[in-house]
């Protein structure tokens, strides 16, 4: 026989303060944790959807990222003789030669303060090799005109960068540039950056070697012959596949998110003692109702489910509050330093349904275990001892 | 007389604190479940503020070393030519305004076969440590500095993580064109107070020399360039006039720099890794917070359980401010508790048991200064406070009789 759920409601109810405040401890913990899982979701999902399958990233070997490698032009010539490499329908092999700098830009407001974000030298051929990026709003930049299109998130994190606004760019930071279009890249890492026809961004940085090379491949189950072929004495570059270069950046970030989750730990920690502090104390306070409820004919195992399930209402309920909570701060977009790349990755807090299931994993974990001892205290009541007593 | 009324005085408090005692042992699982709920959160509090206080640590150091910082104008990634570093002495005319300038240039680099990125900064010889006091060389270390021009200082934890120690050889390949495999000689990896567990430095003849016997492409010479230059000043009054001065020098040259204080530099890059000192104080006030209301809920809990014990000790005569000074010191004795468990657990832990050698993102080593255990128990009394508030005031407005009558 069971106890109905609304007993354990109107239990709950009965101690109102004690389940408040345990209440909002647990919707704290939560709430840190939500926040937490949104933020690390958010750069995951962004590096994660950077880089297709299908191409090939070509750096020097020994450069770290994109912003230290050089790739003369007879290096890069000799990628055409790749196996494997797709072609369009011209004929003409899909390699995008690029060329990769910084700028310092200021933020939006409230936050001013500088970042350094990437600046991509392009030729039309990356808008092919990079299938993903679309123009979604102005127009394409006219080869060898003073002309940038932003990533969407670029455009929103920093200054100047909606169409029509200009920014300084060059060797001495005194060639102006008007953005002509916003363009976004399937919500990845490209979005942070800035596009520059490449032989204007040679010519006003001085340089006359491009950065990285990538390559579209025909078959991509095919892609370690190509990179075989790279790293060989044919070409003597190194390749990897572009979703693995990305995926290396968030290195820091995983560090960063154990760190955090260390201390969210703790805290759930705690929270299974102050759960399990006031289910002690509803004990306390219903010893002779418990006696009462045996006598009646309810078992053990009812008396140990009823105090289970009222732990449980109250840490899911705080979990939903928690949850809502999570949702409503730092929604805007945020940036932080790759120290790979030293650019600015910017992204987007993500709530996710594996936010979701960590918040509840969590708080029915501190349920379970903040309820379990004083539940089994409640089933173990002497019933004639807590009678006698009333 | 006098006497008697002490004795009495006496007998009076301990009395009360027998009282105390006796209720804070009255439900010993109660205790220990508000201790370990106050503890907690205290120990986060207290490994924030480890992290904090060593980023500011660090910062403050920084602040106190007169140095400015001289990077590129359009982003501290472009470099600077190393010519430069005349031209700022030249600034100085008196020859005792600007102590040194010290150019450095970041290298990177990586072992071969390990994918851990290291911090390595090639830097002018000859500079370097009249620039950098705070690296706290020896008088060996500096002459073996001097004489060997593949010297290099490891830092602590970058020797610890790779398992280098003084003269042992390593090779190591820049990641900077044209990724020379350079072959260097450790000369220290000391751990000093102040000084970045890191950062590895080399010098930037060596380097040069290096880069030189690369092939080098066309249009692009690898050297004679700098990422940043450090320029130590001998007064704070130099300091804020070389700060400006540097910028206005440069403003018609193709590099234009940007000059800032070191800890503003420093400060830059700390705040774009994620803002971790402001994050973490705000995790640091969340823990408080959950600690308060943790402890309020015992302190509840107990006022309610002994709502007729306060009724009759209000009717034994018993005042107001009494009951009230009652509940407030069991709070305050209950949170005291919870505050040293909780700077406890991470002070060994930290200190002394295999835990010290674990990597913190950004200050690497983990120290957990007494200072920030002693903060703890200032929070905990705050808790302490905070907590028995609203009990503590509604015990001392409890009207007797209701209350003896709620007893019936």
């Amino acid at each position: 026989m069971r106890l109905p759920l609304y007993y354990n409601w109107r239990s709950l109810l009965r101690q109102k303060l004690n389940s408040l405040l345990t209440f909002v401890v647990v919707a704290i913990v939560v709430f840190v944790l939500s926040v937490l899982l949104s933020f690390a979701a958010g750069i995951r999902a962004s590096l994660a959807a950077t880089g297709s399958p299908r191409n090939l990233l070509v750096l020097k070997p020994g450069a770290t990222a994109e912003s230290t490698s050089l790739i003369l032009p007879e290096e890069s010539a000799r990628l055409v003789q790749c196996p494997n490499l797709a072609r369009d329908p011209q004929g003409r092999p899909l390699i995008s030669q690029e060329l990769c700098v910084q700028t310092s830009i200021p933020r939006r407001a409230p936050d001013t303060s500088s970042a350094n974000v990437a600046i991509r030298g392009i030729d039309d051929v990356a808008l092919v090799v990079h299938s993903e990026v679309r123009i979604v709003e102005g127009r394409m930049f006219q080869p060898g005109a003073l002309e940038i299109i932003a990533g969407r998130s670029a455009r929103d994190r920093y200054a100047d960068l909606q169409v029509g606004g200009d920014i300084l760019l060059g060797r001495s930071g005194n060639r102006r540039f008007r953005v002509v279009g916003v363009f976004e890249a399937a919500g990845g890492g490209l979005e942070n950056e800035i596009w520059v026809p490449r032989t204007i961004l040679e010519d006003v940085y001085g340089r006359r070697f491009v950065s990285s090379a990538v390559l579209r491949l025909e078959q991509p189950d095919r892609a370690d012959e190509a990179i075989e072929y790279i790293k060989g004495s044919a070409v003597r570059l190194d390749a990897r596949r572009e979703p693995d270069y990305y995926s290396d950046l968030s290195t820091r970030v995983r560090e960063i998110v154990l760190l955090a989750s260390i201390l969210v730990g703790v805290m759930a920690f705690g929270a299974v003692f102050a759960v399990a502090n006031t289910m002690y104390a509803a004990v306390d306070g219903r010893r002779r109702e418990i006696a009462m409820l045996r006598t009646i004919g309810f078992g053990r195992f009812a008396i140990v489910l009823a105090f289970m399930v009222e732990s449980f209402l109250m840490c899911t309920l705080a979990c939903g509050a928690g949850l809502v909570a999570g949702l409503f701060v730092n929604r805007p977009r945020q940036d932080f330093l790759s120290d790979i790349t030293w650019t600015a990755l910017a992204y987007e807090p993500k709530f996710t349904v594996g936010t979701l299931l960590s918040a509840l994993g969590l708080s029915l974990i501190v349920g379970m275990v903040g309820g379990a001892a004083p539940a089994i205290k409640a089933a173990r009541t002497g019933i004639i001892e807590a009678l006698r007593k009333a | 007389m006098r006497r008697a009324c002490a004795d009495s005085q006496g007998n009076r408090v301990h009395l009360r604190l027998t009282y105390v005692y006796r209720n804070l042992t009255r439900n010993p699982r109660r205790t220990a479940l508000t201790c370990a709920a106050v503890g907690l959160p205290i120990t986060i509090f207290v490994l924030s503020t480890a992290v904090i206080d060593g980023i500011g640590g660090f910062l403050n150091n920084s602040a106190k070393q007169l140095r400015l910082v001289v990077t590129n104008h359009s982003s501290v990634v472009n470099p600077l030519p190393w010519g430069y570093r005349s031209k700022i002495e030249s600034l100085d005319r008196t020859g005792t305004r600007i102590s040194s300038v010290c150019g450095m240039r970041w290298i990177g680099g990586q072992v071969e076969n390990d994918p851990r990125p290291l911090s390595t900064l090639a830097v002018d010889v000859d500079t370097f440590v009249p620039t950098f006091p705070d690296q706290q060389l020896t008088p060996e270390e500096i002459q073996q500095w001097n004489r060997n021009r593949q010297a290099i200082l490891i830092g602590s934890a970058t020797a610890a993580a790779f398992g280098w120690k003084s003269g042992d050889r390593i090779n190591i390949r820049s990641s900077i064109p044209p990724y020379v495999l350079l072959e260097f000689h450790v000369i220290s990896t000391a751990a000093r107070p102040g000084k970045d567990p890191v950062t590895n430095f080399c010098r930037l003849d060596y380097l040069e020399e290096s880069m030189k016997s690369a092939i080098s492409p066309e249009g692009w010479n690898p050297t004679g360039w700098v990422s940043f230059f450090f320029v130590r000043c001998a007064t704070k009054a130099d300091l804020d006039y070389f700060r400006g001065a540097i910028d206005e020098f440069f403003t018609r040259s193709p590099d234009q720099t940007k000059t800032q204080d070191e800890k503003a530099f420093m400060n830059e890059f700390i705040t774009q890794f994620f803002d971790m000192p402001r994050n973490l104080s705000r995790l640091a006030a969340v823990t408080i917070i959950v600690a308060v209301i943790a402890a309020t809920n015992t302190m509840s809990m107990n006022l309610r359980d002994r709502l007729s014990e306060v009724a009759i000790l209000k009717s034994m005569g018993y005042h107001a401010p009494v009951i009230f000074g009652f509940i407030q010191v069991e709070s305050l004795v209950l949170c005291l508790l919870g505050g040293v468990i909780g700077a406890a657990i991470p002070f060994i832990c930290f200190g002394y048991t295999p835990l010290k050698d674990v990597r913190v993102p950004l200050i690497q080593h983990l120290e957990i200064p007494l200072a920030a255990c002693v903060k703890a128990q200032f929070m905990a009394i705050v808790i302490g406070v905070l907590a028995a508030a609203w009990p503590a005031w509604s015990a001392s407005r409890t009207r007797v009789v209701l209350a003896l009558r709620k007893l019936e």
